[in-house]
């Protein structure tokens, strides 16, 4: 605790603020805070290394830009950070060697984040770090880490690299790691909370927290967005916006003709929010985009309708939506029974006119 | 012309004939609903949810969908002769014979042949139509039950993530559209071709046969 005491950057108020904002997102009680805080300060806790392959470091600039200092600022001063390249001070060879003695001093112990994709085509020349590839990179450092994050979409399931026709062969982390276990924090970019009440809860109990069927934490992506939006009374009493700027979306009505995508993806942002201003993409009048689920940049576009487009078997990449594709179908098929019916009713006529030049 | 009078249908196989198509009726009107929402509002405090009645016929006609398709496969093996599933599936040479001859048929070439329940073409449809419904039935689950993780885990495997199953389960509801369509159309147009009272046997269960070509099957 002393440290925190002292410490110039995080006040201990602000240090138990952020501790309490976690254990309010991973739904565990307050007497947890105490043994968190104790947990987060404590000399033997695990260093974090931060590794980024194929990405934007929008995940990092989404830790950073949170305007409540306490977040970002638990992260990186109070769990430690050894290796982070965008973050770190060392450049070049320094930087090499922080990484490999950390590694190597920490063996087993310490958590491993990974943010961004991972390239595997033609050996995965396509994304290179000191002129390692990514690949080589995470089968190196992976595999000594007591366990791994996958921080944002991209490093947890391939995100943007790996939208059709994925030329890189990009994969998420826990397509290629078999051994250690992965947790996946996704999002475009995820939630600072997400990704620190993993970290703490880690550091508290010793195990990661329980994760649904793609590896994501349940406290924070067990329940769809449309479950808990603060526009679900609008829909559900039918009143919706027809188009951005109606009167509909100036009061506030539900966006889902606008295609919004939170009845198909599981996150906490309706309840847990960005920036700490209490903003969210749903509540400043955007649909969600469904950035926290597998293959989103093809099966969520386009954003503004409610399906992806159907594309015609044998067409050059002529694809169409799902209704008018329907549409379509059923048109040809009542146009199919049309003729079937003349045909039958042709050949009675031909049949009468027969018996009647015989007779 | 005389004719024998035959029971091929047995009351629980009507009972799942009439649950199944008014439930899928049901579900492709309130689906399509709940797909492109035609109504919209901007009042307050009527009490009218209008989205949530939707979907709740929807989800109840699901159960009755589902109630439907357990009846029928239960039928497939011990039902009566002509309900089971060997009466009718082109897996034997004899119903694959009749599988073409059917097609034949259709297409005003070649003869009827003659048989107490379905045909071989009609069937195949048939079984292709109830492994749509328990592709309907599981997708339905799926998108219904989001948050139980077993459900996640068989609908991630079989799908893909809810927006995929969405995907599906909208397709599929254009193939049973397509398939009401043919259906009722085929079966007035076998009616009137021979006169063995095929619309009015998935009411009263019976089937008429002229004396002279009785059923060959």
């Amino acid at each position: 605790m002393s440290r925190t005491l002292w410490d110039p950057e995080v006040s201990r108020r602000s240090f138990l603020k952020g501790c309490a904002i976690c254990c309010a997102a991973l739904g565990l009680s307050d007497d947890i805070i105490p043994k968190m805080a104790e947990a987060a300060t404590s000399k033997k806790r695990p260093p974090v290394v931060w590794l980024h392959f194929q990405e934007c470091t929008g995940c990092t600039e989404t830790l950073l830009r949170a305007s409540h200092p306490d977040v970002a600022r638990l992260i990186l001063d109070i769990i430690s950070v050894d290796y982070h390249e965008t973050l770190l001070a060392a450049a070049g060879e320094q930087a090499e060697e922080i990484l490999r003695s950390t590694v190597a001093e920490n063996s087993g112990k310490f958590v491993c984040v990974v943010e961004g994709a991972i390239p595997t085509k033609d050996n995965g020349i396509y994304c290179k770090i000191g002129g390692r590839t990514a690949l080589e990179i995470l089968n190196e450092v992976a595999p000594k880490a007591a366990a791994v994050i996958a921080i944002g979409t991209c490093a947890s399931f391939g995100g943007i690299q790996a939208a059709k026709p994925n030329p890189t062969g990009a994969k998420g982390v826990r397509d290629i790691l078999n051994t250690t276990p992965v947790v996946n924090c996704p999002g475009c970019p995820p939630n600072p909370i997400a990704f620190l009440g993993t970290v703490l809860h880690f550091l508290t109990f010793k195990r990661l927290p329980p994760t649904d069927r793609l590896g994501r934490p349940l406290f924070a992506y067990g329940r769809k967005i449309h479950d808990h939006c603060e526009r679900r009374p609008h829909f559900d009493e039918g009143r919706f916006a027809e188009q951005f700027g109606d009167c509909g979306h100036k009061n506030g009505y539900c966006l889902y003709k606008l295609g919004c995508k939170g009845p198909e993806t599981y996150s906490n942002c309706p309840a847990v929010r960005f920036n700490d201003v209490g903003v969210w993409p749903v509540y400043v009048g955007h649909g969600c985009v469904g950035c926290t689920e597998p293959n989103f940049w093809d099966t969520m576009t386009p954003f503004y309708e409610r399906l992806p487009n159907v594309s015609i078997p044998g067409g050059n990449g002529i694809n169409n939506s799902a209704e008018s594709f329907g549409k379509k179908a059923l048109g040809i098929t009542g146009a199919a029974v049309a003729i079937h019916a003349l045909a039958g009713i042709g050949k009675k006529l031909a049949q009468k006119k027969g018996e009647t030049g015989d007779e | 012309m005389d004719y024998t009078v035959k029971k091929v249908w047995s009351p629980l196989l009507r009972l799942y004939h009439w649950t199944f198509a008014i439930s899928i009726g049901t579900l492709v009107v309130t689906g399509l609903y709940i797909h492109d929402p035609w109504t919209n509002s901007t009042l307050f405090g009527t009490g009218k949810f209008t989205m949530a009645l939707f979907r709740e016929i929807h989800f109840s006609a699901g159960f009755a969908l589902m109630a439907a398709f357990i009846a029928r496969v239960y039928l497939l093996i011990f039902g009566n002769k002509e309900e089971r599933i060997l009466s009718f599936a082109p897996v034997t040479p004899a119903n694959i014979r009749n599988f073409f001859s059917t097609i034949g048929y259709y297409l005003y070439f070649g003869k009827k042949e003659h048989r107490p329940g379905h045909n071989a073409f009609a069937g195949t449809f048939y079984l292709l139509t109830l492994f749509f419904a328990l592709g309907q039935i599981l997708s339905g689950l799926y998108l219904m039950y989001p948050e139980n993780l077993s459900i996640q885990g068989m609908g991630l495997a079989l799908f893909g993530t809810q927006q995929e199953a969405r995907f599906i389960h909208h397709l599929i509801m254009w193939y049973f559209m397509l398939f009401a369509l043919v259906h009722v159309y085929i079966v007035i147009w076998n009616d009137i071709m021979d006169p063995e009272g095929l619309v009015s046997s998935i009411f009263t269960g019976r089937k008429f046969f002229e004396k002279k070509a009785g059923p060959s099957a």
